[in-house]
């Protein structure tokens, strides 16, 4: 039971990565991206390729980072020329072109079969205090992405970003660049999702294009949703909570007795009834996100 | 200051802009007035950079800037209110106010991140400022509120106070006394009084004559776009054409004025 609650813990944490990334771009700047995935998949096929030629990982990982901070600043710009609806449904189009490549350049991607045996971190330990180990890794990097997220929004940046995000002529008319910010916070969030997955394939020690699927992004609409879209903190508390579900769903072909082949779609339908609960009874999550208080101190 | 030169601008077959010339010197404040559908608007857009003219010119302090974007407009100082000023629903009033000033430090995510306390100091003096104008605008006790909650008046106002605080060197602004009450009107013809004596020079989309006439210098009628008038504000009545197009049949009392007396504008018959 441990084991299981530690596993549930890692991975959440590493969705609670991706969540906050997430929470930057809709939350913070209202940019729907469908396409979140395409990031995360950036970040661990640098690591699996980077690791499979031989190089040392923190190599790996930075090449994610950048790749996935130059792709995020690009897909911010095509905000210029589309309206919000038309650069959503194009964020999922990149991620499944990206996914469709993952699947198909076998000299690079190694095709359907993925990348394995991707080294992973603290193997001098025993499972559970890797675990452990793997647990206060990912809560750190949790805590940092969450840091900046604050300092991000927590300043004029931060309200150039919800002002874009409700009313960008009044933002263009105070002198603020639209486009540059959608960039920006492109740039900054991204790499956060490319982390997400350079940390998520050592954990697991593999990178296939089954991890590619729209569903991972679907998922972590749904801790969003459930947390509190534009809350920080919610966006965390609503990773948790849906991974928790989502895992110990798990049992539930034991315990009713449901054959294997279905137990997967059951799983998707309780994630997908927890995303509709919200967005119909409780739209603004967990911990909805609240009027910024400035007084003269702050 | 800011100059149009034959501007145009056509929506599908219409031509909301039909060779559209106007000049606002420095320190004036010039009224643009004109029936609904004229084009007014749409010449605020075009000044204010939102609107790519299809033909013709606009020059602000010397330099042609129709075909800059909206922001790097406003960064030179010349900064405009909308007719609908919709304000957001998940901000405050002082949030507004404060996106509405140069905060060069906060303004730039890397320094937002890693030097908060000079990001701080710059915050505070403005959030000082934007209380200032805030209390002007009688908006004050409102502060913590949400700004999209805000009735339309009180919108207008903020989005005002929002552009002022980046002090700009020339406001455009579209019918800023739409939805707010007469008093309000009044102190609001003050207040932009003052804000032109402290070097802020403006162009006003106005129905309200008795407002025109109490602060404009001189005023531009327009009519199905284009400019059919230019004048004082007393000289509006005795012009037969903008009588016809705009102002309807006026008050005789206004008509016979003596010219250059100080006597109530005409009133339009609405
Ligand atoms: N974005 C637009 N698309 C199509 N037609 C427009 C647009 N903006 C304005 N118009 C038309 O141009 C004309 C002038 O509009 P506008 O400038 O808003 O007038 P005013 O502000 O003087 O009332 C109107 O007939 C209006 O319907
Ligand atoms: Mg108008």
């Amino acid at each position: 039971m441990l084991d299981f609650l530690l596993g549930v813990a890692v991975v959440a944490a590493i969705y609670g990565i991706l969540a906050i990334s997430l929470n930057l771009q809709a939350g913070a700047t209202g940019l729907l991206n469908f396409g979140l995935v395409g990031f995360f998949g950036i970040g661990a096929y640098a690591t699996g390729i980077s690791t499979m030629h031989g190089a040392p990982w923190p190599l790996g990982m930075a090449i994610g980072l950048v790749l996935a901070a130059a792709a995020g600043a690009a897909v911010g710009r095509l905000g210029r020329t589309l309206a919000a609806e038309y650069w959503a449904i194009a964020t999922l189009a990149l991620a499944e072109l990206l996914r469709l490549v993952a699947l198909n350049t076998d000299s690079l991607t190694r095709g359907p079969q993925g990348i394995s045996a991707v080294p992973g971190f603290f193997s001098g330990l025993g499972p559970q205090s890797r675990d452990l180990a793997w647990l206060g890794l990912a809560a750190l990097v949790l805590a940092l992405c969450w840091w900046v997220s604050q300092r991000v929004t927590g300043a004029q940046f931060g309200r150039v970003l919800r002002l874009v995000r409700e009313q960008p002529d009044l933002a263009a008319s105070l002198g603020h660049d639209v486009v540059g910010a959608k960039v920006r916070v492109m740039a900054i969030s991204a790499p956060m999702a490319a982390l997400a997955g350079s940390l998520y394939t050592h954990y697991i020690s593999f990178i296939g294009p089954g991890q590619l699927e729209p569903f991972a992004t679907f998922l972590v609409w749904t801790m969003v949703v459930v947390g509190g879209l534009g809350n920080a903190f919610g966006v965390i508390a609503g990773a948790a909570i849906v991974q928790l579900l989502f895992d110990v769903t798990r049992f539930i072909d034991d315990v009713f007795d449901i054959p294997s082949e279905n137990a997967g779609g059951l799983r998707i339908l309780v994630v997908g009834a927890a995303l509709l609960g919200f967005l119909y009874f409780r739209s603004g999550g967990l911990v909805p996100e609240r009027l910024r208080r400035i007084d003269a101190r702050s | 200051m800011l100059a149009a030169e034959g501007v145009r601008k056509h929506f599908g077959g219409l031509a909301a802009l039909d060779g559209v010339s106007l000049e606002i010197r420095e320190g004036e404040i010039v009224a643009l007035v004109g029936p609904n559908g004229s084009g007014k608007s749409t010449l605020l857009n075009v000044l204010s950079g939102f609107l790519e003219p299809d033909g013709g010119s606009v020059t602000y302090e010397g330099r042609p800037i129709h075909r800059l974007e909206p922001w790097d407009v406003s960064q030179l100082g010349l900064r405009r209110t909308f007719q609908l000023a919709a304000q957001p629903t998940r901000m405050s009033l002082l949030e507004v106010m404060l996106a509405g000033a140069r905060l060069p430090e906060g303004s730039s995510a890397w320094r937002s991140v890693f030097r908060a306390r000079r990001v701080r100091a710059e915050q505070r003096a403005a959030v000082e400022r934007a209380r200032g104008l805030l209390e002007e605008l009688s908006l004050l006790p409102l502060e913590h509120h949400a700004a999209g909650m805000l009735s339309g008046g009180q919108q207008k106002l903020l989005s005002l106070g929002a552009a002022l605080m980046g002090d700009p060197r020339m406001l455009l602004l579209d019918e800023p006394t739409a939805g707010v009450n007469p008093t309000l009107r009044r102190t609001l013809a003050e207040r932009l009084r003052t804000i032109r004596a402290r070097g802020t020079t403006l162009l006003i989309v106005e129905h309200d004559m008795n407002f025109v006439a109490e602060l404009c210098d001189r005023v531009y009628v327009l009519d199905k776009g284009r400019v059919i008038a230019e004048c004082a504000p007393s000289e509006l009545a005795e012009d037969e054409r903008v009588v016809e197009a705009y102002l309807g049949s006026v008050r005789p009392t206004a008509a016979r004025r003596a010219p250059g007396a100080t006597a109530p504008p005409p009133e339009v018959r609405t």
